[in-house]
């Protein structure tokens, strides 16, 4: 192969895409999306926040309105005495978003029977809660009917607030925060964008082959160039167009989340729940049910420390090159597959046929991946990763959750080989094609090019 | 010895023999007419030439050595099928495919101008490719096969797509590449060109070489041999066909001596056209 010929296809194919205006909308629209959806969403939990629901109360038991404490989300109303079936005819008359019911104790079962309506649904996170409270409500009343001396002191003493803080031990013996939810949302995002990319970048490709091929503007071309150093050179020279689209997007996001975020930051941190500030850094709400609402506040310092100690004890830098190398090698397996199908067709309409078993690997990757986060060391999610047609984005998609060197270096050695075969398979079958019109091919022809000598 | 040498060159794709045991020879500084009908393989022997394609068995020999991927570079081919980028710029377009022939950026960006002058088309440079007529792209096209001042010229039907005059202009640029020492390939279904422009030919026909040499010997080969005399008389104006005789001057003696006026004498030669369909078809054209 003539290296002067590949760069001077590289240079044209790059050259060529990126002064594209769609190539300027996209890396711009991107990050203003993305940098939006994030600031869209600190809003959101803002003002969602101060949507209060009310709930009448018709506690019949007279165990439990003491527990029903005034959140920022719900406020009881104490409706005891009341018809709870007129209650609940008259609820948005009322004022009222629900009715919690509870009828008389049953003191057998030492237990209640509460109801819960609404006009409309009340959503997980409120009825769990309202459950919770329930469920403290009837133990504390078991506790107390064992008539126990000195009860309140033993309670106040039992009372603990212990604070379960995530290690993972790394070989070394070195110590990590860890905390699932980060991870999750590392992975799916990484899962993700390695998808879009390979899917998007390979079928860049492919049009472009076909571009050449329809506007017979190929056979000029192998006139001076062999066919493999033009494969190649298309490759390369859309792979940097990714490479420069992915930097862009990473500094542009940046300057425009930073910029952001600096204007809101104030407003944030004056009035933001720090369960929802910890949520938005990927920290599991349910390990701050657990603490009382007046030491929440005091310990939100400590959260929100322990949430950013996470995101930085994940190594950004060891994951981002395995990304890129993954990404890599993900890309040219695929772009050198889609070039290939690209030669066998004139138009784009007649690639979906032939596309199919290279989207059906990708998608399945992406399904995995997606899944990836809640098992990672599945044996689906383990092979997954092995597999070269799933493993660039399964692989990176498990990588938060640490994967062994082992599995990272003999994914990468078959994803290395497959590349190799596919792309020699690839460029005989790309040779033939381009010069193929006037018939539509199939699978069956492209085998027997790959076969012709 | 050609600057071109083909020799039993076969190609076959499946089943389908595209060329079989063809030999050629291309002489230098002279234009060479490749004819046949479509489909006879014309196509798959100049991309054999052209390195698109390797032959199953024979070989190419350029000045005498096998062909390399080197001696491309001094070959300019302009296909059928004319081919541009489409969304391209004519001069970054003509800049490229320039670049892809060996060229250094700065000599390309010299040559193309000059070139883009000569046929009048120096405001093209950045208009789209899209934005140019069928002619003026066919322009272009003629400019990037030859701008790397190539050693061979295939040109694949080189007037089709350009009006007369245009035509003309090409006509004239071919010559004068000859004249200053190109090897020129012509593949055209145009006798007349042929017989216009062309020193020797070949006829493939079915995959195999039906007959290769000068233009002049293949019509002289396939004539009658005949001579036609036109004179005048006091009846008028009389064209006689008659057998060539060894000695022409004793023919024309004897009319002379009869009193009449010569207006001329000259060999009968078939057209190539014929020569052509009765090559193909093994008839007649007549």
């Amino acid at each position: 192969m003539n290296l002067h010929n590949i760069g001077i296809i590289i240079r044209r194919e790059y050259l060529n895409k990126v002064k594209k205006k769609s190539f300027l909308i996209t890396t711009l629209l991107v990050p203003i999306l993305v940098a939006g959806l994030t600031i869209g969403i600190m809003v959101v939990m803002l003002n969602t926040k101060e949507k209060t629901k009310t709930i009448a109360v018709v506690d019949d038991s007279g165990i439990v309105m003491p527990y029903l404490e005034n959140t920022e989300t719900i406020k009881y109303v104490d409706c005891t005495g009341q018809v709870a079936d007129s209650v609940k005819l008259h609820m948005p008359d009322l004022g009222y978003d629900g009715l919690l019911n509870i009828p008389g104790l049953d003191v057998e079962g030492k237990t209640i029977h509460p109801d819960l309506y609404s006009p409309k649904p009340l959503g997980m996170d409120m009825t769990q809660n309202i459950s919770n409270r329930l469920d403290k409500a009837v133990e504390d009343y078991r506790i107390a009917s064992y008539d126990i001396e000195g009860l309140d002191k033993i309670m106040k003493d039992v009372k603990s607030d212990v604070k379960l803080r995530a290690y993972t031990v790394s070989e070394s013996g070195e110590e990590k925060v860890s905390e699932a939810g980060v991870y999750s949302i590392i992975s799916m995002v990484l899962g993700i964008i390695i998808f879009m990319f390979v899917t998007m970048f390979g079928s860049m490709v492919m049009s472009a082959v076909i571009e050449e091929k329809q506007s017979r503007v190929v056979e000029v071309l192998v006139s001076s160039v062999k066919s493999t150093e033009l494969m190649f050179g298309k490759i390369i020279g859309i792979a940097l167009v990714a490479i420069t689209q992915f930097l862009l997007w990473i500094i542009l996001s940046g300057v425009i989340i930073g910029a952001a975020s600096g204007i809101m930051k104030d407003k944030l941190l004056s009035q933001a729940d720090p369960a929802e500030l910890a949520q938005s850094l990927g920290v599991n709400p349910d390990q701050l049910d657990t603490v009382d609402l007046t030491q929440l506040a005091a310990g939100t310092d400590n959260d929100m420390a322990a949430a950013l100690d996470m995101v930085r004890s994940i190594p950004i830098a060891k994951i981002l090159i395995i990304f890129l190398v993954f990404f890599l090698f993900g890309y040219l397996l695929y772009a050198s597959l889609f070039a290939a199908i690209g030669s066998a067709v004139e138009n784009a309409e007649d690639t979906q046929q032939l596309q199919i078993p290279l989207t059906v690997p990708l998608m399945l990757a992406y399904i995995i991946a997606l899944y990836a986060f809640k098992a990672p060391d599945s044996s689906i999610a383990f092979w997954a990763s092995l597999f070269p047609f799933t493993s660039p984005i399964v692989m990176i998609a498990r990588l938060p959750f640490g994967v062994p060197g082992w599995e990272i270096a003999l994914s990468l050695v078959l994803l290395i080989l497959t590349f190799i075969l596919c792309a020699w398979a690839s460029a005989k079958i790309y040779k033939v094609g381009i010069l193929m019109f006037g018939k539509k091919s199939t699978w069956k022809d492209l085998w027997k090019w790959l076969k012709q000598k | 010895m050609g600057l071109i040498e083909c020799k039993e060159v076969c190609k076959s794709f499946g089943e389908k023999v595209a060329l079989d045991h063809v030999s050629i020879d291309i002489p230098e500084g002279k234009i060479f007419g490749l004819l046949g009908p479509n489909g006879a393989g014309k196509t798959t022997l100049i991309r054999i030439i052209n390195r698109i394609t390797i032959p199953n068995s024979g070989e190419v020999l350029f000045k005498g050595a096998p062909i390399t991927q080197r001696d491309v570079e001094k070959i300019g081919y302009m296909p059928e099928e004319r081919g541009l980028y489409r969304k391209m710029k004519v001069g970054d377009q003509a800049m490229y495919l320039a670049q892809l022939k060996g060229m250094a950026s700065r000599d390309a960006r010299t040559a193309l101008k000059e070139w883009f002058i000569r046929f009048g088309i120096q405001d093209w440079w950045d208009k789209k490719v899209e934005e140019l007529s069928k002619g003026m792209a066919q322009k272009l096209q003629f400019i990037t096969t030859v701008v790397h001042k190539p050693s061979l010229l295939i040109l694949d039907e080189p007037f089709s797509g350009f009006d007369p005059v245009n035509a003309d202009l090409i006509r004239k640029e071919i010559l004068r590449l000859r004249d200053e020492g190109a090897t020129i390939v012509l593949s055209t279904h145009n006798m007349e060109s042929v017989e216009e422009l062309c020193d020797e030919i070949a006829l493939i026909n079915k995959a195999r070489l039906v007959i290769t040499g000068g233009v002049e010997d293949i019509r002289r080969e396939y004539g009658n041999n005949n001579v036609e005399l036109v004179y005048t008389d006091a009846d008028g104006r009389h064209t006689e066909v008659l057998p060539r005789e060894v000695d022409g001057n004793s023919t024309l003696e004897s009319y002379i001596a009869k009193g009449v006026t010569i207006n001329s004498y000259k060999e009968l030669m078939p057209r190539m056209n014929d020569i052509f369909i009765k090559l193909v078809t093994g008839e007649d054209a007549k």
